[in-house]
């Protein structure tokens, strides 16, 4: 009994002493790469479709170096990151990258090369350059763009006897459209709000023609006022959509990625906040409901005055390492992978919107022309400024709004001081 | 070779051990000190450790020191402040964060859903054992959900359970109106429990007829001359018979239900709706893999895991008295 009373003082005299010593995720400086080969660490390399872009791509930079080998080693997506911070911290990453927008570059920006000395000629040819950006320098050459249009089934519209060609533009005419669309025996929005990841397409796609331009702008650049009524508007639409049945049945059990994108496809909605590239957008639904019958809307403007525009940001694009031996020669090889011809085949095969804005479109059907067109006037999405924090309790928030088990006014009260602390 | 000295010695022993418990333990040891003399005496004073280094450095390095390492990141911070010492902030936000305390109710409501999981697999067994009509299909029916992976058993639910799907579909054809079994916070926890126990009772039964099989069958044969119905026998005969095979599905339940649930909810509920299903093996998860959070992690898993050492010394404690009393 005493020995073991003599351990238990040791265990705990060792614990104290060491307790709060080191790091949880460890601080390594990295060096690496060689000069005739650059290797390149992405998630797509190992789709069929992406072949006909890595092809385009490697044709363009062999052109300009020769005598320098690409290597490019396909990671599973699910384990990207934790592969990436791990080899970030042995020092013997890549020389080039894929990185998702937003905070997944911006949290490793201490490992790469600002590029806008090399790629200052693709600024305006390019789009989604904001996602990549860090304290005013860019990071990565986008490849694509994401965003979050809103999707309409052209046959249901027939079918309800409202006009395919020109969708609502106001708020009040949308709920009037959607008594039409229920009539004819569908439901207003395919929603999947499973993940809480719902919330997130309503506030982006939404937000322009509720909050005002100032607004709106403030809350891109981080002065939220969570306090202002058009704020608060966003979620009390988002309860009374739930509350007035517009959503599909049981949205809190729909999974989003891909129930809610099947019930949009399979003509049981009739609209459906989608995204732009990868998955849920133009080229998976005009599969299904064809080009003709796929229509993209303009959001409708809630508070009178706004003007709406098209959320999206730069989806994923290319980095380069610290630790490469010659920058230069990996930029070129980031220009190579967002050149024209390299895009178009992506955007062809791959069913992405490519960040090229001047690549033609019209092929595509009318949703992804209609989507192109809206670009230049758009602006990034609002829920991609928040903390993924702050995201995480919206989307939770957003399941007790749609239960009704919470108020507008708790809701942006919790999300306010969620904001606030980072 | 000191290890071929010290085997005649170990012999006695073992030899004294076989003769019964009342050998004195001062006694055996006496006959190993007198043939270890000499230089052998500190080999074979050594040996005992040495044969137990492998296991011991296994466990020291491989389970103790990650454990001790969790423990220390947990007082350091995450983000800016990553390898600071942050003292027990850890600690205080994980109290204040409503999420880890759902998380923590929920395994209150696993500990008192236990005898459910346990009872269902006993009850079965019984009437298995007491060749109900088809006994032989059912138990190989009722162990066939065991060998399915949790991801396989939560897609299965998923569609089954959806707000327009099957199950919903046969409600509704007797009348009932739908319920979104998986989207409604005050039932979600449940529905996944559930389908936790449909999915691994297989097993406990398994290890229920096994119980049976030592079962003296001329207790349960004087218990029906002298009239005794079925819950009768179930209560004086059948569960005093099983006491210690009871104890033991008891343990292994609940270490099944606060290790491997994760595989469910992540496939079932992601932790929602409204995050009423997490437990705090997700929460670990989410704020390790989603948040970026490796400290605040590390302390979810300090208190994880002295739950789960509280958890098990009081059924150690259970199973010691049990033993005592058989």
């Amino acid at each position: 009994m005493k020995q073991r009373a003599l351990w238990s003082a040791a265990l705990v005299v060792g614990l104290v002493t060491m307790a709060g010593c080191g790091s949880a995720t460890g601080s390594g400086n990295s060096s690496g790469g060689s000069a005739d080969k650059l290797v390149v660490w992405d998630w797509k390399s190992g789709e069929a479709s992406a072949a006909q872009y890595l092809d385009k791509a490697k044709a363009d930079f062999a052109k300009k170096h020769p005598d320098v080998t690409v290597e490019f080693v396909a990671q599973p997506f699910d384990q990207y990151y934790t592969l990436l911070g791990a080899a970030i911290q042995a020092g013997k990453g890549p020389d080039v990258m894929l990185f998702n927008g937003g905070g997944q570059i911006r949290d490793r920006v201490d490992a790469l090369v600002p590029l806008d000395e090399y790629v200052a000629e693709d600024k305006q040819r390019l789009a989604g350059w904001d996602a990549f950006t860090s304290d005013g320098k860019t990071y990565a050459g986008p490849v694509t763009l994401q965003g979050h249009p809103i999707y309409y089934n052209k046959a249901l519209y027939a079918k309800a006897g409202l006009d395919p060609a020109t969708p609502a533009t106001t708020w009040s005419k949308f709920l009037a459209d959607c008594t039409a669309i229920a009539r004819a025996g569908a439901k207003c929005f395919a929603l999947g709000n499973k993940e809480g990841v719902g919330i997130q397409f309503w506030l982006s796609a939404l937000g322009s023609g509720i909050l005002t331009a100032q607004e709106y702008d403030d809350w891109i650049a981080g002065k939220r006022d969570w306090n202002s009524p058009n704020v608060k508007r966003v979620f009390a639409l988002w309860k009374e959509a739930g509350e007035a049945g517009l959503n599909n049945d049981g949205a809190n059990s729909t999974a989003m990625f891909n129930d809610s994108f099947a019930i949009f496809q399979s003509g049981k909605a009739a609209h459906i906040i989608g995204l732009m590239s990868d998955v849920g957008h133009w080229k998976d639904f005009n599969e299904f409901l064809t080009p003709e019958n796929l229509g993209v809307m303009s959001a409708p403007v809630v508070t009178e005055g706004t003007t709406p525009s098209l959320a999206y940001d730069g989806g994923i694009g290319y980095a380069v390492a610290k630790w490469t031996k010659d920058p230069k020669i990996a930029a070129d090889l980031v220009r190579s992978l967002t050149s024209t011809d390299a895009l178009k085949a992506f955007y062809a095969d791959a069913g992405a919107v490519a960040a090229d804005t001047t690549i033609d479109v019209s092929q595509g059907g009318a949703a992804v022309a209609g989507i192109v067109s809206e670009l230049k006037g758009g602006k990034p999405a609002l829920h991609v400024a928040l903390s993924s924090k702050t995201i995480d309790l919206m989307g939770r928030l957003s399941q007790q709004l749609l239960s009704g088990s919470i108020t507008v006014d708790e809701v942006v009260k919790q999300l306010a001081a969620s904001d606030q602390a980072g | 070779m000191p290890i071929g000295n010290t085997q005649p010695s170990v012999r006695p022993a073992l030899a004294g051990r076989t003769g019964g418990p009342a050998v004195d333990p001062a006694a055996r040891r006496r006959p190993a000190r007198r043939a270890g003399s000499g230089g052998g005496l500190r080999a074979e004073r050594l040996a005992p450790y040495i044969l137990v280094a492998p296991a011991v450095l296994i466990i020291v390095l491989l389970r103790l020191y990650p454990l001790l390492l969790g423990v220390n990141f947990s007082f350091t911070g995450d983000g800016t402040r990553n390898g600071t010492a942050v003292g027990i902030d850890n600690y205080r936000e994980l109290l204040t964060d409503p999420l880890f305390r759902t998380a923590l109710g929920n395994v209150g409501w696993l500990v008192l859903l236990l005898p459910v999981a346990v009872a269902i697999p006993g009850l079965l067994a019984t009437f298995i054992y007491l060749r109900v009509p088809g006994h032989r299909v059912y138990r190989s029916v009722y162990f066939f959900p065991a060998v399915l992976s949790p991801v396989i058993v939560g897609a299965i639910f998923n569609l089954l359970l959806a707000f327009d799907g099957p199950v919903n579909a046969v409600l509704g054809a007797v009348g009932v109106p739908p319920t979104d079994w998986l989207g409604n916070p005050d039932i979600a926890m449940f529905v996944v429990v559930g389908v936790h126990v449909w999915a691994t009772f297989g097993m406990s039964l398994v290890v229920f007829l096994a119980g049976f099989a030592t079962l003296d069958s001329a207790l349960l044969d004087a218990a029906r001359v002298d009239g005794a119905s079925l819950p009768q026998v179930i209560r004086h005969v059948i569960i005093p018979g099983l006491s210690r095979t009871i104890q033991f599905v008891f343990v292994t339940t609940m270490i099944g239900m606060l290790t491997s649930m994760f595989g469910l909810l992540y496939v079932m509920t992601s932790g929602g709706p409204e995050g009423s299903t997490y437990l705090p093996e997700y929460y670990i998860w989410i704020q390790q893999g989603q948040m970026n959070r490796p400290a605040l992690a590390s302390a979810a898993s300090t208190v994880l895991f002295v739950i789960m050492l509280v958890v098990g010394l009081l059924q150690i404690q259970l199973l010691r008295r049990a033993g005592k009393e058989s």
